[in-house]
């Protein structure tokens, strides 16, 4: 890597570029630098990994709020019970192996200016480059009568996964048959975009599994269309005949208030009663983010397409859930766990040059992301992405989704399916492991 | 933030080849989260790459970045990626050690797997290691994997292309399948 960076740094300085010391790569001048990652989701425990796996020297701190992560991909198939809660749990003693630090706190504010960041339990870490990876927060006033107390108890979102991953489990396993189960979609983006849908087709099997058929999936979604939409509607004609019903934003779908109650969703002209109410409330970034000002008007981080680093801050970092990145706007990439930790790759080349005084390297961006939507049938997309022109540019000859006409569809939902758990544990030991 | 676009503009110009070169790690890195670190799987459904012959790494990269080969998933990905890319991840991961997983296998599997490796040994060796240099080892390798792809040989409408190995895999009861998957993911 050092041999071509320092060609490229020669021809860089060639350019009349001032100033670059020529270090060589993480042997700093100014003694141990510190990186400080706020965020252990997939995004966030990536980034302390690479960091410290490719410069051990480095003085890396990543601040974590639980001690135990527990992954989203895959937590719809625990409501459905064909998953576990605990196959999806992982603790940080990997990443503490490996030299980093991890304080099990909460960051509250960060100063740009001091690069520093202050944390709830009252310590203040000084930063030479910051990466935030903070994830989405609820806007629960998005839908009327909704609140965060509310997920916690009665009418859990279980969109970030955990206890009310369970809690909605429990309640779809006491739905009577012929009962309605209806979940709100809010307004793009929102994380895991097909996750919503990948919900409703694990209710079905439940429901179906359990010789429920009298009952219904209702999709109320804000949005007129979704990811992997031809092949989610597929796996729903051949798994669960009419079971769920999809009403798109154009036609009255967005729900806008609840009445929690009676577990009514109201949309705007129309109102549906339910018998499990799960309403997805609309994302914003991380509150960190927000709070330190790094958001644009529709509450997203905006980040150096190649770098990953904040547009608003120098110095600050921002992958995962909480940024808009991608070939903007036709092709952004998906706030997906697999997104997360590619960006977090690109930003510990980069903040690695940084420090060593050198150029970014060329950045790779993927995605795959796949989803179950029955037993044994399971489909993906995938985004490549690649510098063109000193742009981010979507590769439109690569990505897409799975084929949906073959005759070779057994085989391949199959192994898609089966791809989906090999490829969660792979992911989950290359952040945290 | 002038002067680094400046930069960053300047470098994307130096041309793909030499940075392909150039970060052929976190080229790699991007692999890691499906096929682990360093091409080490530890998800049993996906294949360890890091050990595997460099001429099958290349050739099955560019039938999926084709089309020729058939893949559920890979082929998507190879699409977006160059053939140097590509030769310099076979190279990458060609250097990597192989490592055999250690995993859970069925004893009584593994004794009906040894009876049943006459269609599988000519190429995998009894151990499966094969010394051509071209043919991939499969010891250590995932069961579970070893038997999904099976599955692709045994299915016309795939129509994987190798007509050797399907006429073995349909001539295998899937029972035989899932032993000889068992006593290759066995071995050391």
């Amino acid at each position: 890597m050092s041999r071509l960076n320092r060609r490229d740094f020669l021809k860089a300085a060639a350019l009349g570029v001032p100033a670059l010391a020529l270090h060589a790569p993480w042997a700093f001048a100014n003694g141990k630098q510190r990186v400080v990652v706020v965020g252990g989701g997939f995004g966030g425990a990536a980034a302390a990994k690479y960091l410290k796996m490719m410069a051990p020297a480095l003085d890396v701190t990543l601040v974590e709020r639980n001690k135990v992560y527990v992954s989203c991909p895959l937590s719809n198939e625990v409501i459905s019970g064909h998953g576990e809660l605990k196959d999806l749990e992982v603790g940080y003693g990997g990443l503490q192996k490996r030299g980093v630090n991890v304080l099990f706190d909460e960051a509250t504010a960060i100063d740009a200016a001091k690069r520093t960041v202050s944390l709830k339990g009252g310590t203040t870490l000084a930063y030479d480059a910051l990466v935030l990876s903070p994830g989405i927060d609820f806007n629960y006033a998005g839908v009327e009568g909704y609140t965060e107390e509310l997920a916690n108890t009665d009418l859990p979102h279980a969109y970030k996964a955990g206890p009310q991953t369970l809690a909605l489990k429990k309640q779809l396993e006491a739905m009577p048959d012929g009962g309605t189960f209806i979940i709100a979609v809010p307004p793009g983006p929102f994380r895991c975009p097909p996750g919503p849908y990948e919900r409703a087709s694990q209710v079905a099997a439940y429901l179906k599994g359990h010789g429920k058929t009298k009952s219904k999936v209702l999709i109320l979604d804000a949005n007129d269309s979704f990811s992997k939409k031809g092949l989610f509607e597929q796996a729903w004609k051949t798994h669960y005949g009419s079971m769920i019903e999809w009403v798109p934003g154009a036609s009255d779908g967005k729900v806008v208030k609840i009445d929690p109650k009676t577990k009514t969703a109201y949309t705007n002209f129309g109102e549906h009663k339910a018998d499990v109410l799960n309403v997805i409330p609309p994302h914003h970034a991380g509150s960190i983010a927000k709070n330190a000002g790094l958001t644009n008007d529709k509450g997203w981080c905006t980040v150096d397409m190649l770098t990953m680093e904040s547009t608003v801050q120098k110095n600050i970092w921002v992958v995962g859930d909480s940024c808009v990145h991608g070939d903007l706007p036709v092709y952004p990439m998906p706030k997906s766990a697999h997104a997360a930790v590619t960006q977090a790759k690109v930003a510990v080349g980069a903040i690695l040059a940084r420090l060593a005084g050198q150029p970014a390297p060329t950045p790779y961006f993927v995605n795959t992301c796949y989803s179950i939507a029955a037993p044994d049938w399971g489909f993906s997309v995938v985004h490549v992405y690649r510098v063109e022109g000193g742009k981010l540019i979507y590769a439109q000859e690569a990505g897409g989704i799975s084929v949906i006409e073959t005759p070779a569809i057994t085989t391949l939902r199959k192994l898609e399916a089966e791809y989906a758990v090999g490829w969660l544990k792979n992911i989950m030991a290359d952040c945290f492991a | 933030m002038g002067i680094r676009a400046t930069i960053a503009v300047f470098l994307v110009g130096l041309g793909t080849s030499a940075h392909a070169a150039d970060s052929v790690e976190a080229l790699a890195s991007t692999c890691n989260n499906c096929h682990g670190v360093n091409g080490v799987s530890v998800g049993p459904t996906m294949p360890s790459i890091g050990g595997l012959p460099q001429a099958y790494l290349t050739n099955v990269m560019l039938e999926w970045k084709s089309g020729t080969r058939f893949s559920a998933t890979m082929g998507r990905l190879l699409k977006g990626y160059s053939d140097v890319q590509i030769a310099d991840l076979a190279a990458y991961f060609a250097k990597q050690p192989w490592v055999p997983q250690a995993q859970k296998i069925d004893d009584a599997r593994v004794r009906l797997g040894a009876q049943s490796l006459k269609r599988c040994e000519k190429c995998h060796g009894n151990d499966g290691l094969p010394r051509d240099g071209e043919t991939p080892p499969v010891n250590g390798q995932w069961a579970d994997y070893l038997y999904l792809e099976s599955l692709k040989y045994r299915d016309d409408a795939v129509g994987m292309s190798n007509r050797q190995m399907r006429g073995a895999m349909k001539r295998l009861s899937d029972e035989e399948l899932r032993a000889v998957s068992d006593y290759y993911a066995g071995q050391k």
